[in-house]
């Protein structure tokens, strides 16, 4: 619960930052995510140490790795953009979830079918790769809200403290290209720890749900479909910035979908918890 | 003589009834033409994006408003009604206050824009390049230009974002960030085109003009350092930019829906900035359904303003005081024309009575060299100017016109003002000097 608290305390110095645009209370702003993330840290890290690799195994370790993926990942763009006004967009998603993490339990020890390494890679990358779709949904949100406020010719508080729409565009292009290459990854690493599965774990009943028909693998799959074809319309044809902001958006709906109630309630290759 | 105003502006009318009612600069003598001969021959008519105003020096206060009303409305083919609901008319102090916040950009969409005290100088010139203007109207517009200047020198009002083209400059950076590799094209070649295409320049790729006069297009195009093309191939310049600044004269539409689509379809979903600054609009404004465009009029520059505005206020509130000393002098000045027939009687008289009495005295003085009598000359003069200037001055600083018509009277009657003859005998005796008394001599 400190750590959520932490992030909490972030929101509000964004938040503040956000009514006031005073550059001081914008560092400070920084320097309290920064300190919410060291903690973090700190704390999987220690977990690491415990247990000889991170603690992604589990639901409460999976989301608070997301968390901090997903604030290491937004703290990376606000330092090379200069741009805080994201943070009050970011930081209140990063105190929820790792307040949801806090009702639940970490892992103490790391299951049988973690040990090899492309289970790591798997969920490492996957879940990196999800951070980045958060945030790539977060910034297209902004997007269409300054774009919205653009077009109807009214600019207001979003035309006054957000950056512009081709550095939004650019930065959710950039989330969406480095969440494709890790869910590709990803997806790699799921796909050779399944040749090896067959072998090692051959009586695991979960092994042979894993096909393409399991509703979790079909997602991910569509996930990657999504933000694949976000990328080459955006590359090679005429999708524009609004478009793809939308589609940023569309497909982190299907991510939490995946993330979720999939997971929980109609998967049956990935109950690992 | 009073002062007369009537106008609509952006604060009180909309953009269509501006665009209906506006009256372009070659049309001005003529509007000139038909108010003087409708009994208004002493006007200035400042037509501009954002307002249409006549201002007139009259002595019928009420008919010559009545007149300007009825020549607008019958010029434009305006309805009585429509035009009745925007319209406002000042007289005197208002009028005047009005002009001279309208000259220094207080009554303007952008606060403190530059580019409006441009414009209250052609109106000025042009009235007086076409009929001429009296001393009322020549007053008040040079007050209009000191004060314009004093406050954009002054109260920094004029800093910052204040004039549509840097509303413009700042909207574009909201679109595309980094204008320097940005595209812009800019479609006419009037002031309006002008100084957009040069604020956009200094911070733009490259700047092309398409307009139909090619000489104004070309002088604009050297004077920026950018580029021209031909009018009729105005679409195809817009395939590779990024901005369109149209602000033409043309009475049409310029941009039209179907020409844009096909433009934008081109550009394979690049967003495209079109900043339409003309009255009557350059654009259709449909363009502005299409996803890829940004289409920004006149009127919605305002939303841009009210930053601004906040930003602005000290500065707006020393810039009305200046306008409201500014007001002070223009009706002193008023006020003291009136006593002006007075003053020039008084010296007229004064020098009179002083040039008969050295025509009475040159006998005396022929043993003076010419140097002495010049000097004689200088201290006469000088002694009637210093007798002259402080009733003068009070009576020109008399700030109530009864008091200062009863002065005036006063005046008239205990010199004898309004008697044009020549120097009574009485005046040249009270002006003898007498003769020294000799020793012995009675007092």
């Amino acid at each position: 619960m400190p750590l959520a608290l932490l992030y909490l305390l972030a929101f509000s110095a964004y938040v503040w930052h956000f009514a006031t645009r005073h550059p001081l209370i914008g560092r400070a702003a920084t320097a309290t995510l920064l300190g919410a993330v060291l903690v973090h840290t700190f704390q999987l890290g220690m977990y690491t140490m415990e247990l000889g690799l991170p603690p992604m195994a589990g639901s409460a370790g999976a989301i608070s790795t997301f968390v901090w993926m997903l604030a290491v990942a937004y703290l990376s763009i606000e330092v090379t953009t200069e741009e805080r006004a994201i943070g009050v967009f970011v930081t209140p998603l990063l105190a929820v979830l790792q307040a949801l993490v806090s009702r639940g339990t970490m892992p103490t020890d790391i299951p049988a079918y973690f040990a090899g390494p492309f289970v790591a890679l798997h969920v490492g990358a996957l879940l990196f790769a999800y951070a980045s779709f958060a945030l790539a949904c977060v910034i297209g949100i902004t997007y269409m809200l300054l774009f919205r406020e653009l077009k109807t010719r009214t600019p207001g508080v979003f035309f006054q403290r957000l950056p512009s729409l081709q550095v939004l565009d650019q930065m959710n292009m950039r989330a969406v290209t480095i969440g494709w290459v890790l869910l590709t990854i990803g997806l790699a690493g799921g796909a050779l720890w399944l040749r090896d599965a067959g072998v090692q774990s051959a009586n695991d009943p979960r092994v042979p749900m894993m096909t393409a028909t399991d509703p979790k693998i079909l997602l991910a799959a569509l996930t990657w479909v999504i933000y694949g074809l976000q990328l080459a319309f955006r590359r090679w044809a005429s999708l524009t910035p609004r478009r793809a902001a939308w589609l940023s958006t569309l497909g982190f709906i299907v991510v939490l979908l995946n993330f979720l109630p999939v997971a929980y309630f109609f998967a049956r290759s990935h109950n690992f918890a | 003589m009073h002062l007369v105003l009537v106008g609509i502006s952006h604060h009180t009318a909309p953009l269509a009834l501006r665009e209906r009612i506006g009256i372009s600069r070659s049309m001005v003598p003529a509007v000139l033409d038909r108010l003087a001969g409708e009994g208004c021959d002493d006007a200035v008519l400042l037509s501009t994006c954002n307002r249409t105003e006549v201002y007139a020096s009259t002595t019928d206060a009420r008919r010559t408003g009545e007149c300007v009303v009825q020549c607008l409305t019958e010029y434009r083919g305006v309805d009585r009604q429509s035009l009745d609901a925007a319209l406002y008319v000042r007289t005197d102090a208002d009028a005047a206050r009005h002009l001279f916040r309208v000259a220094a950009g207080l009554d303007s969409l952008v606060v403190g824009e530059p580019e409006i005290l441009g414009q209250v100088k052609d109106a000025y010139k042009t009235a007086s390049d076409a009929r001429g203007t009296g001393a009322l109207i020549n007053r008040l517009f040079h007050g209009a230009f000191a004060i314009g200047k004093r406050v954009r020198s002054e109260t920094g009002l004029a800093e910052g974002a204040v004039s549509l083209s840097y509303a413009a400059l700042t909207l574009a950076r909201k679109i595309f960030g980094d204008l320097s590799t940005r595209h812009v094209v800019v479609f006419g070649a009037g002031e309006m085109a002008r100084l957009c295409a040069i604020h956009f320049h200094g911070h733009v790729a490259s700047t092309t003009i398409a307009t139909r006069r090619t000489d104004r297009g070309d002088a604009l195009a050297v004077e920026i350092g950018g580029g021209v093309t031909p009018w009729a191939s105005r679409m195809d310049a817009l395939l590779d930019a990024d901005i369109l600044v149209s602000a033409t004269g043309a009475t049409d539409v310029v941009v039209e829906l179907a020409a844009m689509r096909r433009v934008l379809s081109a550009r394979r979903g690049r967003p495209m900035f079109v900043i339409d600054l003309a009255v009557p609009r350059d654009v259709d404004p449909e363009v502005a359904k299409l996803e890829e465009a940004f289409l920004y009029n006149i009127d919605d520059l305002r939303g841009i303003v009210d930053e601004n505005l906040a930003k602005r206020q000290d500065a707006v509130t020393r810039a009305e005081a200046l306008v409201n000393d500014e007001v002070a002098a223009w009706l002193a000045w008023l006020r003291a024309r009136a006593v002006v027939p007075t003053v020039v009687a008084l010296r007229s008289r004064f020098e009179r009575v002083r040039q008969a009495e050295l025509d009475r005295l040159t006998p005396k003085l022929t043993g003076l060299g010419p140097e002495a009598r010049a000097r004689v000359d200088e201290i006469t003069r000088l002694m009637v100017e210093k007798l002259l200037l402080t009733p003068t001055e009070q009576l020109k600083a008399i700030d109530d016109r009864e008091t200062m018509a009863s002065c005036s009277a006063a005046l008239r009657r205990l010199f004898a003002l309004d008697d044009d003859g020549p120097v009574s005998p009485t005046d040249a005796a009270a002006a003898t000097p007498k003769p020294p008394r000799t020793p012995g001599e009675e007092s």
